[in-house]
């Protein structure tokens, strides 16, 4: 062993009194500092932090097609909370056993006689979650700018549901301290978590379960389609109010249990619990009578909460969050009504958004058949599937008339409704089979139009349907164009539709003989 | 020199037993060794002065700053390096992460400020090839003076250490009796330990403890005059000695009360201990240098 001789040390340990607030309250960062690193360390946070970024990542790079391509930002803000959940509970975890791991290792009272209190100690500790809510943070707005710098995104989102993955992971993080100042054991975080799920599961529902389900940090009420931003209804800034309540008051408890008796952590946690029980308060009413109200307003005439635009002879209505999308609409209007003739050719249509009464946004359900000739409507989703769906509307209204109208078509215009929506689509019959509910290429199948419902078409339509799409386009649209009125009459069959567009005529019987 | 730790009537009881019976003391800078059997009170002293206990009477002050008061406790704890007798450790912690870890919680704020002072006692302690290795791979003695080191870090000016050679082989407690008497050359040291050669060759004081109390307070050199002409020589174990022990030659070193005309030795400090321990002895006590009190 070898003898080091060192100059005397400088004595670093604050000497000036008046300096006492300021060294504590930077120890208390420096330790949150050094905590923060050490719960990078933590298997169950890496792995579900890893898990996390690669579910972000696969959401940023690994889609955008299709609907990705259009979303609705007042629905993709509160998606963003999902996705962390598990990182919080691993988070909350390694908190836990953190603040744990000094009466683990039989320390307490070695450091009990330092300088830094217990209950600054469990300050830091809780602060500690801090750096991995500001990466939370930074990985939620990235999603949302990302959606939001999309040419296709409608609709605005908000800041409180934004907040609240960032805000669930500190919640962990308090809870976590909490739970290792009052049950010191290391199974308590996940008995904590059970009973907690039991308890609610075993909750009735009813007028009351609102209230108790916005108890929870996320709440997603995902499921159903969009309805503009004024109708979602959910008390975001009530429910962050008291996500941040309740995770200082929790912050505050653990630093009292570890003997914090500090007048401004008294004061602070006065402070924390009427924020958390406003916040309780503000969101715990669910649906007023007057958004009940808007909502059937808004669904049943939608005309009066909408502006339109005239394109290239046909009318868009939107509501003011999808304005946007009317340039889509009308780029479909224009292709299938291309691929029409006679009169539906200059058809003047009127497409109409709509959006279905809704209780609560889970729910999911078909927009109502517009019985006014030539208007056709349209949701509140784009890209993907709702392309086609769409120009199946479209062809539909062109061939029947109206929507009431193309209800009970089984004839020749299904076949001549398919040719219309998908003659110029790049792979007609991959999206024959995809809008077709079975994802079936034979026999009769629903198929999936723009208001949510569906359209029969038959196994010998689908036939014909199917041998269209294998003739050269030009030839079949100039027959289309040639025989427009047989092929819209309700009294052409489909064997004979399929004649007069010189494709073979299917075998067997006619399973939807004309009327 | 001046009086750093005063201390007065401390007396500290577990379930109505006394560990400490109203210790008075006074330490300066300077190490100052603490001796005493197993069960007299050592640790709990140690523990009071480190404000991890609080007396149940009495009352002490560290450089002037009474801990009875949550002001003066921070205020002493700011200036504490404590090692205490069964020092605890984060295994997975590197040397490094578990003394800057120290450091944060003695409020060493500035974070390169304090890592230079973390290699500085690292460095001091000898541990600097090894400081970012993990602790459960450290030896005991490495780890001993990892713990020593946490002790040390932020340059305490009052240094309380329990038994702090404990386990380490004879050239590691020489190494530590190198660090402790460094340290001890411009602050308060305060060393428990049962190594009665610990204290001759570091301190400079000595304080026998015995059943919770004070029984002898002076210099080693003091403690070993206890036992000026009562250490002696014989072939045979002496019935009248308080004790002997046949020594590597054969023959018997005796101490108590000699026979006319024994053989007499040279006394060592720790047959001066011997002495003061011995309840029939500390009666005689005549106090001729340092502090004896009688035993009840």
């Amino acid at each position: 062993m070898t003898t080091t001789l060192v100059t005397k040390p400088e004595p670093t340990v604050p000497a000036d009194h008046d300096q006492d607030r300021d060294t504590a309250s930077a120890s208390v960062v420096a330790l949150a500092v050094f905590e923060a690193r050490q719960l990078l360390l933590q298997i169950p946070l890496l792995v579900f932090g890893l898990l996390y970024l690669a579910y972000v990542g696969y959401g940023l790079f690994g889609r955008g097609e299709g609907m990705d391509a259009y979303p609705v930002l007042h629905d993709v803000d509160r998606t963003t909370q999902g996705g962390p959940e598990l990182f919080a509970v691993a988070l909350l975890v390694c908190v836990h056993r953190a603040a744990l791991l000094n009466r683990r290792r039989g320390l307490e009272e070695q450091f009990g006689v330092l300088a830094m209190t217990p209950a600054r100690r469990t300050l830091a500790h809780a602060l500690s979650a801090v750096p991995f809510a500001v990466g939370v943070a930074v990985l939620v707005d990235l999603q949302f700018a990302w959606a939001a710098l999309r040419p296709g995104a409608v609709g605005h989102g908000s800041l409180f549901e934004l907040a609240v993955a960032p805000l669930t992971v500190l919640l962990a993080g308090a809870l976590g301290v909490l739970l290792a100042r009052v049950l010191p054991h290391p199974a308590a975080p996940l008995v904590f978590l059970l009973a907690i799920g039991l308890v609610t599961s075993m909750l009735p529902g009813g007028s009351g379960r609102h209230a108790v389900d916005w108890l929870w940090p996320v709440v997603l009420e995902n499921g159903g389609t969009s309805v503009p931003g004024e109708l979602l209804g959910r008390p975001a800034a009530w429910h962050a109010l008291y996500l941040t309540g309740l995770t200082v008051l929790l912050v505050c408890v653990a630093m009292w249990a570890a003997g914090g008796r500090a007048r401004v952590l008294k004061a602070a946690a006065a402070v924390a619990l009427v924020a958390a029980v406003a916040g309780v308060a503000g969101q715990a009413p669910g649906d007023s009578a007057g958004l009940q109200a808007a909502r059937k307003a808004e669904a049943d005439h939608p005309a009066k909460f909408q502006t339109c635009v005239e394109r290239a002879g046909s009318r868009y209505c939107a509501y003011p969050d999808w304005k946007g999308w009317t340039v889509d609409w009308a780029g479909v209007v224009h292709r299938v009504q291309a691929e029409a003739g006679g009169d539906a050719a200059t058809t003047r249509l009127t497409v109409r958004q709509r959006i279905q009464e809704i209780t609560d946004l889970t729910t999911d359900a078909t927009l109502p058949t517009s019985s006014t000739p030539g208007t056709v409507t349209v949701g509140t989703q784009w890209g993907g599937n709702r392309v086609p769906e769409f120009a199946v509307g479209v062809a539909r209204v062109l061939v029947a008339g109206s929507e009431h109208a193309s209800l009970d078509m089984c004839d020749a215009r299904v076949v001549t409704t398919m040719w219309l929506a998908l003659a110029t689509d790049p792979t007609p019959t991959d999206t024959f089979r995809h809008l077709r509910i079975d994802d079936s290429l034979s026999g009769s199948a629903a198929v999936l139009t723009s208001d949510g419902g569906s359209m029969s078409v038959s196994a010998q339509q689908t036939e014909v349907v199917r041998e269209l799409f294998r003739e050269p386009h030009d030839t079949v649209a100039a027959r289309v164009k040639s025989h427009w009125q047989e092929l819209v009459s309700p009294h052409t069959t489909t064997a004979e539709a399929a004649r007069l567009l010189g494709v073979k005529t299917p075998k067997g019987p006619d399973d939807c003989p004309a009327g | 020199m001046n009086t750093t730790v005063s201390a007065a009537g401390l007396t500290v009881r577990y379930g109505g037993t006394p560990a400490l019976d109203g210790v008075t003391l006074s330490l300066t800078d300077g190490v100052t060794g603490l001796l005493g059997p197993n069960g007299a009170g050592k640790t709990t002293l140690l523990k009071v002065l480190a404000t991890a206990v609080p007396p149940d009477a009495g009352a002490f002050t560290v450089h002037g700053e009474d801990p009875a008061t949550p002001a003066g406790r921070l205020a002493v704890r700011r200036t504490l390096g404590y090692l205490p007798q069964t020092p605890g450790f984060h295994p997975d912690f590197t040397a490094f992460e578990f003394v800057d870890y120290v450091a944060i919680l003695k409020e060493l704020t500035d974070r390169g400020g304090r890592h230079r002072e973390v290699r500085r006692v690292l460095d001091q302690v000898g541990l600097a090839d090894v400081r970012g290795r993990r602790i459960k791979r450290l030896s005991g003695g490495m780890r001993q003076r990892v713990a020593l080191a946490a002790a040390l870090v932020g340059g305490p000016r009052f240094l309380v250490l329990d038994e702090p050679t404990v386990g380490l082989d004879p050239e590691q407690r020489m190494r530590f009796r190198e660090l402790i008497a460094e340290a001890g050359e411009d602050r308060t040291v305060l060393l428990s330990t049962h190594q009665t050669e610990d204290v001759a060759m570091l301190c400079n004081r000595v304080i026998v403890l015995a059943e919770g109390r004070v029984r002898y307070d002076g210099t080693p050199a003091g403690l070993t005059a206890r036992a000026a002409g009562r250490v002696w020589s014989s072939t045979e174990r002496a019935p009248g000695a308080r004790a002997g022990w046949r020594t590597g030659t054969g023959t018997f070193r005796n101490v108590g009360d000699p026979p006319t005309g024994a053989d007499l030795l040279e006394p060592t400090l720790e047959d001066g201990y011997l002495l003061v321990l011995d309840t029939e002895d500390a009666k005689h006590a005549d106090g001729t240098d340092g502090t004896e009190v009688a035993a009840a």
